[in-house]
């Protein structure tokens, strides 16, 4: 990724500039120099009952991110950008700094663009954001559609992007995104006497539409995702020859989501269903019988800018990990949250969050004494406080 | 004696709070107090008038080109000017917030730039002048110096 990285900016410092390729394009060049924006972001994670995404129960400061990226227009339809993030969340993370987003972007015409390198996922409407605390009011999207903890699966991808925005006059507006490609995730980690002999995703494909409505201020739109991962194990040498040869776990993945949103002045409303669809396949049916599995997610969110310095909000989400399976705290989670949200100056804002979450579904054994889901606490509250700094 | 003490402190507290909610709750309230405004563009442009929704899709940069040919260039006033909240909530309509959570989300996704900000009308004109493409908004009344205003349908 890095090399890949590299490349895209020496592509972009080889091309020649705007002006070469004014004249014929009948284009202005650009006079922007390169454009530099970036985030400090400190938070603080509190939970009763269960820890939550971090040793949340004694209370943790290990919750804070950091990015800079750099822009530069290389012409009018040509732009370059890379961003590098850094984040600490419990287990995850660790400050270990990763190229977030690098691409060369050329946009044809205005319903017309192409993107090549790593670029975020426009899955649903605000994942492409979820690092960017200052765009939203929330501390925590709604876990049960933007999961942290899946943070490095769904947030970028590595390949091409098509893109484009199609004005309809009075029908409004229509934008697309299509994309292919790969993501650059950790294997996963086993035991002996297992061992990992290969890992792979080959594809990740998919797109958003989202549709700019006649009445001012309202989109809807759906986002459809597809993924696979392949893994091969064998046994480590000395096991007893309990199973000859490798076996073969495939994983491939369909996520849809339905979107709207609503602005209306101060107000806003937003809201999203989806389904995640997962399909096991195995060589060895016998040690792992494939199966399917589906999960349910939906938020409700409304948030309300009360003066310039204070915004609020409030959300419901609701997550089923196996659809047809509702029953034990085990098989939901609801998440009843409400934030404050106050802008102290152009650059500067302190959020305070607090839920109230009945079920334990997306919860983590290993952060909770390994204990199984069924077994930890079915109601529980959790607090947050972050301040962010942005430029 | 002490009853009347506490209605007399506490029903302006009430009135007070009730104005600010208000206030809250009433989008554009504070567009009426704002001073209006002009779009100009450089006199090349063969541009007469526009339709709302087309000045807006060209200020959050999704669309970019004129339909004559050549990129679409919008410039922005500073981010307290009041003619540009009165030109966000009208023209864009949303507020100066939203539409800043708006640029928040294209620059740190990678998808695009807010315009230039501007701290003056003169200096719009200028940049106006300057650029073939450009676009913006300025206070009425303000020196054109040669830059075209555009109706708004």
């Amino acid at each position: 990724m890095n090399r890949l990285a590299l490349f895209a900016l020496f592509l972009a410092a080889a091309l020649p500039p705007g002006p070469a390729h004014a004249s014929d394009l009948d284009l202005e060049p650009s006079d922007d120099g390169v454009e530099i924006h970036g985030f400090v972001s400190q938070g603080f994670i509190k939970s009763t009952g269960n820890n939550y995404l971090a040793r949340s129960k004694r209370g943790s400061f290990e919750f804070n991110e950091v990015g800079i990226n750099f822009t530069k227009d290389l012409g009018e339809r040509l732009r370059t950008g890379v961003q590098l993030f850094a984040r600490d969340l419990g287990a995850m993370g660790n400050y270990n700094a990763r190229f977030d987003w690098f691409y060369l972007s050329y946009r044809f015409a205005d319903w017309l663009g192409i993107r090549a390198g790593r670029t975020k996922l426009p899955f649903g409407l605000y994942n492409e954001s979820a690092d960017v605390d200052a765009a939203r009011v929330p501390i925590l999207l709604p876990q049960a559609v933007y999961p942290t903890i899946n943070r490095d699966i769904l947030l970028a991808q590595t390949g091409l992007e098509l893109y484009g925005y199609i004005a309809m006059g009075p029908a409004g507006g229509l934008e697309y995104r299509l994309y292919g490609g790969t993501i650059s995730v950790d294997p996963p980690q086993v035991a002996p006497p297992l061992r990992l002999v290969d890992f792979d995703v080959p594809y990740m494909v998919g797109g958003r539409l989202l549709w700019e409505t006649p009445l001012p201020g309202l989109r809807v739109g759906g986002s459809l995702q597809s993924l696979r991962f392949d893994t091969s194990y064998g046994l480590t040498p000395g096991t007893p020859p309990v199973f000859m040869g490798l076996a073969k776990i495939g994983l491939p993945f369909v996520l849809w989501l339905g979107s709207f949103e609503y602005v209306y002045g101060r107000f806003s409303l937003a809201g999203e269903y989806g389904r995640w669809r997962a399909n096991l396949e195995s060589n060895v049916p016998a040690l792992l019988p494939p199966n399917k599995t589906v999960n349910e997610r939906y938020y409700g969110m409304a948030t309300v800018q009360v003066t310039q310095w204070l915004s609020t909000g409030a959300y419901y989400s609701g997550f089923f990990p196996k659809v047809e399976d509702r029953k034990g705290r085990d098989a939901y989670q609801h998440d009843f949250a409400g934030t404050l949200r106050f802008d102290l100056n152009r650059h500067w804002l302190l959020k305070l969050e607090g839920h109230f979450i009945h079920g334990t579904a997306d919860l983590s054994p290993a952060l909770n004494d390994d204990k199984p889901l069924n077994q930890l606490q079915k109601n529980w509250w959790l607090f947050l406080a972050k301040t962010t700094a942005y430029f | 004696m002490a009853n009347r003490q506490n209605i007399s402190t506490t029903q302006p507290t009430r009135r007070t709070a009730a104005a600010f909610l208000l206030g809250a709750w009433l989008p554009g309230r504070e567009l009426l107090a704002a001073p209006p405004f002009l779009l100009v563009v450089n006199p090349k442009n063969p541009v007469q008038q526009m339709e709302q929704s087309a000045v807006a899709q060209a200020f959050l940069k999704k669309t970019m080109a004129w339909r004559h040919g050549g990129s679409i260039r919008p410039v922005d006033l500073g981010a307290d000017s009041q003619v540009r909240r009165r030109f966000t909530e009208q023209v864009l309509g949303r507020n100066l917030v939203a539409v800043k959570s708006y640029w928040q989300q294209m620059i740190f996704s990678g998808r695009a730039l807010p315009p230039p900000e501007l701290e003056t009308d003169a200096e719009v004109v200028q940049y106006v002048l300057r650029h073939v493409g450009a676009i913006g908004y300025v206070s009425a009344g303000t020196d054109l110096r040669g830059a075209r205003a555009v109706e708004i349908r």
